[in-house]
């Protein structure tokens, strides 16, 4: 099923909660909305599943506007971040109750939650409480719950939250095995940027109620059209530097107090003669090098594969990523080299990319 | 010994024990004396005596009012209508208008909130006077009015009325009780529901009904105890005997026989007493908790 | 665009606004069906009744008039409770009643018996609290009768027996002679439990810092009562003597079991029970009572309203998380 926003606007007193949201969802697809808490993207998952009201605009599944359908007829499932799990059923009443609902026949209802009990792996568990159970089965059968139903369009609400880091890597690679196999349209709320950029075709990523972006995960990573993108997606986070760009001789410099970084053509272009502007690099971009811009290292944190080395260049701290066997100290004068292939460049005032529209 | 902060030395402990043992001796001297009280002859004190005054006399006879006089059974019947139909009444309006209050955004919301806040603070007994004269009124409907199996009808002079009255007087202290414990019920279990496929209604009925059984079972116990216990408005609302309940019961007893016999009139006070003292017995977390949620406070 | 294709969207908005005016309907609806059980009844049981009492104070109407003879008089009734010889000593007697149990017992009794088991070990404190919530849940018939016992004359009365005896000192029935003294005490045990309740819970969630701060500093448990824990729970205290100001004012439930308003205990909320709706000679003054009734009841909205404005009312309120119906 396609699922369709157009101009949503959700409104709570003066506090735009989603503002002017504009996306197209295609059938089949697995979408995940990113931001960070606070941003909007709940709500507008809460909006789609018909829990909350829009202000102003339009849902549409498929073809059908859904204003005004309440959230029973909109054939969803649903995974929350507290399970959300009746406490008072067995695994199996939560599984069969939005079948026995919809007045699905006894014996299907029973033949499709043994189905999907066993390919979550929740066969053995089906006489007991949600109480007994682990955080991890319980999201299991949360997800088996949406599941049954045979739901048009599935939505998750940062469902791996409370796991813990193990289990919530395993559930990831289930989860988007499950949509791809089933083929179930899906909407995936999060705020960890691994787990919306290592599961979903395409990223919504969200801020103060409004869409700042929306494609691919690799282009979110690679062409980040705003600063807070820049920012907010990938980790360790992006170096930003405000710089002048100017050319000389024919070659683009990015200038500031003790740094001089002579940028491709292409990239230069975009920023020469207007003034200020700001500069963004990921530490995976910038290495130690024997020669280039000259700083003092100023903390290392071991982080196992690499060292996150803090440089500090003038009055400015650059993250690089080292291999630790070149056993970097503090205070040690070193050398860095950037990656002009991947610096991104961005106007300060409107923080959009001069160099992706 | 248990740490809990500041709690000092043994003999301090020993001393605090003794000086509330002393404040709480006034409060438990009556339970002691009704309990010899309904086995004895009569009592000087707490002592058992027999009718020369000897000490000793301990009798079974108090309670022959049980088969003697077909009364009690008739009064105790009317009671224990009384404080099943209030529980009834008072759990399922309040729980309604919890729920609805706590869960539901609608026009108006804020003010009915606000009506139940001062109501609950607002003293009731003071309209007693009033309520007689809707209780009149209530009285000539057809039907409803006095004509109804069991409770008689819902107007003067009928079971159905005192219920009602007491269902109306306790109705915002359940309401404000029960918004209490929906308001912590999660809201994504709620939102779970509404997205399987329940209306309103079913979530409120399969959902989050059984979320709160601790409330409810808290305020149906004290319900059904107030409904037991409750003399001043069926004796004010019921003069018809077929309709009294025991504490009216009693308190005839009490003025009517000119030198009271105690020993009597303990036994009916026990007999009225035991089912309260169950519930007390094997609930009083329960009703602690209805305490801590603001009761209505008596006296 | 088409005239077709503009027909078709202005019949998709009509048809729109339809859906949205009949679901603007139904969501008030249901709500309404959740509510309309409790609005009956307070309305019919509260606003109805404050109405009439209002109103049937103006009136003459007794037994005397039956419900169809009586006509309006006005403020006379009012005028009459200002002149009635009875007026200033129920006044009195309600101030004294109202004064000594909320200070004796509500409040000072409550507090004492809340600090007392909050220092002694968790399961005998709750023990006691049990204990003294017995009053309030025992049948108030039984209870006072209770009461009616330990006051009775010689050979009967625990007090003649047990403790005044032994001390020599003259037996008699102590309920007409200290009137009272038992009065204030029945209500006040069973009113005591009510504070209790709020300022343990008070006191209890008193943070563990500081009670830490206090010990090391070294305070005396009588220190620490008078300058951490007193401190600390003002604002329940507050609460808790506005709140049984307006109870005590209004019962009379175990009065009227207890003394049936003889030996001088009249209190105002009584009398005006007595002229309405019972009394020995069975002249009801349904006008005169409703009358005396009034005052309470508006001091009664006046206090209740108070409440609401200073008991954080906005605090109460959260906003519902669901906007489905």
């Amino acid at each position: 099923m396609k699922v369709k926003l157009e101009n949503l606007t959700k409104r709570w007193g003066h506090v735009y909660a989603a503002h002017d949201i504009n996306l197209e969802i295609n059938d089949g697809e697995f979408v995940a909305f990113l931001g960070p808490s606070g941003c909007g993207k709940t709500t507008t998952l809460l909006l789609i599943a018909g829990i909350y009201k829009p202000t102003a605009g339009r849902i549409l599944f498929d073809e059908r506007v859904m204003n005004q359908v309440p959230p029973k007829n909109r054939n969803i499932g649903m995974v929350f971040q507290s399970y959300a799990l009746y406490p008072h059923m067995t695994v199996y009443e939560n599984l069969v109750f939005p079948m026995k609902l919809k007045r699905t026949p006894p014996a299907v209802m029973k033949e499709r939650a043994r189905r999907v009990a066993e390919m979550l792996g929740i066969g053995q568990l089906l006489d007991r409480r949600p109480g007994q159970l682990s955080g991890g089965q319980q999201q299991r059968v949360a997800l088996g719950r949406a599941l049954t139903k045979q739901p048009d369009l599935l939505l998750f609400d940062e469902p791996l939250s409370n796991l813990d880091a193990r289990l919530r890597l395993s559930m990831r690679a289930e989860i988007k095995r499950l949509q791809m196999d089933l083929g179930i349209t899906a909407i995936y709320v999060t705020h960890d940027q691994v787990e919306a950029m290592t599961m979903a075709d395409r990223v919504a990523v969200m801020k103060d109620g409004r869409l700042q972006a929306y494609c691919p995960p690799d282009e979110l990573y690679d062409r980040p059209r705003t600063l807070f993108i820049a920012g907010f997606v990938g980790n360790p986070p992006m170096n930003f530097l405000e710089v002048e760009v100017v050319q000389r001789d024919g070659v683009y410099h990015a200038l500031r107090a003790g740094f001089d970084l002579p940028l491709s053509a292409e990239r230069g272009k975009q920023a020469a003669g207007r003034g200020s502007v700001i500069l963004g690099v990921r530490p995976e971009d910038v290495m130690i090098a024997e020669e280039g811009i000259t700083g003092e290292v100023y903390v290392v944190e071991p982080l196992g594969r690499d060292d996150l080395i803090d440089v500090r260049i003038g009055d400015v701290h650059v993250h690089a990523l080292a291999d630790p066997n070149r056993r970097c100290r503090v205070g040690d004068r070193v050398h860095l080299r950037f990656n002009t292939q991947k610096i991104q460049l961005f106007d300060p005032k409107t923080e959009q990319s001069l160099l992706w529209t | 010994m248990e740490d809990r902060l500041g709690m000092g030395s043994r003999w301090r402990v020993a001393i605090l024990l003794l000086a509330l043992t002393i404040l709480t001796v006034p409060i438990l001297v009556g339970y002691v004396w009704i309990l010899i009280s309904t086995f004895s002859q009569r009592t000087y004190g707490l002592i058992p005596v027999d009718a020369s005054g000897q000490v000793g006399g301990l009798t079974l006879r108090n309670w022959s009012f049980l088969w003697e006089d077909p009364n009690i059974w008739k009064v105790s019947l009317n009671s224990l209508i009384l404080a099943i139909g209030l529980t009834i009444g008072v759990v399922v309006v309040s729980s309604m208008a919890g729920y609805a209050l706590s869960r539901i955004g609608f026009p108006g919301r804020r003010v009915f909130l606000g009506t139940t806040l001062v109501l609950h603070a607002f003293p009731s007994v003071t309209l007693l006077i009033a309520i007689f004269f809707v209780l009149r009124w209530i009285a000539r409907i057809p039907v409803l009015g006095r004509e109804l199996p069991l409770i008689g009808g819902f107007g003067y002079n009928t079971l159905g009325g005192v219920i009602l009255v007491m269902l109306a007087l306790q109705l915002p202290l359940g309401i404000w009780l029960m918004k209490g414990f929906f308001d912590h019920v999660s809201w994504d279990i709620e939102r779970a529901a509404l997205i399987d496929g329940c209306s309103r209604w079913r979530t409120w009925w399969q959902i989050i009904l059984p979320q709160i059984r601790p409330g409810i079972a808290a305020l149906a116990i004290f319900s059904f105890i107030s409904g037991w216990n409750e003399f001043l408005i069926p004796y004010t609302y019921i003069t018809d005997q077929q309709q009294s309940t025991i504490a009216a019961y009693l308190n005839k007893l009490l003025s009517d026989t000119a030198p009271v016999n105690y020993s009597q009139v303990a036994a009916v006070g026990l007999f009225q007493l035991i089912p309260v003292m169950l519930f007390f017995l094997f609930t009083q977390e329960y009703l602690l908790s209805i305490f801590a949620g603001g009761t209505k406070g008596g006296s | 665009m088409s005239e077709s294709a503009s027909t078709a969207r202005a019949l998709e908005v009509g048809k729109m606004r339809r859906l949205q005016e009949k679901t603007s309907l139904r969501s008030l609806l249901s709500p309404l069906l959740f509510m309309a059980p409790a609005i009956v009844l307070v309305v019919v049981f509260f606003f109805i009744p404050v109405v009439i009492v209002l109103v049937i104070s103006l009136t003459d109407m007794s037994t005397a008039t039956g419900f169809n003879n009586w006509k309006w008089v006005q403020f006379d009734n009012y005028s009459r409770i200002a002149t009635h010889p009875n007026t200033l000593p129920v006044l009195r007697n309600t101030l004294m009643y109202v004064a000594l149990t909320l200070s004796l017992f509500n409040v000072g009794m409550a507090l004492v018996i809340a600090l007392l088991t909050t220092h002694i070990p968790r399961r005998s404190g709750f023990l006691f609290r049990a204990l003294w919530l017995l009053p309030r849940l025992t049948p108030s018939v039984v209870y006072i009768m209770m009461w009616k016992y330990v006051a009775a004359d010689a050979p009967y009365g625990i007090l003649n027996q047990h403790l005044l005896g032994p001390l020599g000192i003259p037996p008699t029935n102590w309920l007409p002679a200290q009137p009272w003294f038992f009065v204030i005490l029945t209500n006040g045990f069973i009113g005591a439990s009510f504070g209790m309740v709020i300022f343990t819970s008070a006191i209890e969630s008193i943070h563990r810092d500081y009670m830490v701060a206090a010990l090391v500093d070294g305070c005396s448990l009588w220190q620490r009562i008078r300058y951490v824990i007193l401190p600390l729970i003002r604002w329940p205290l507050l609460f808790v003597t506005t709140y049984q100001t307006l109870s005590l004012l209004t019962s009379f439930e175990q009065i009227l079991l207890l003394t049936e308003g003889q030996f001088g205990t009249e209190v105002w909320s009584l009398w005006a029970y007595q002229r309405a709706l019972s009394n020995y000679w069975g002249n009801f003054q349904w006008g005169f009572g409703a009358a005396l009734a009034a005052v309470l009841v508006l001091i009664g909205v006046v206090m209740a309203l108070v409440y609401m404005r200073y008991f954080q009312f906005n605090q109460l309120v959260h906003e519902p998380k669901i906007e489905a119906l």
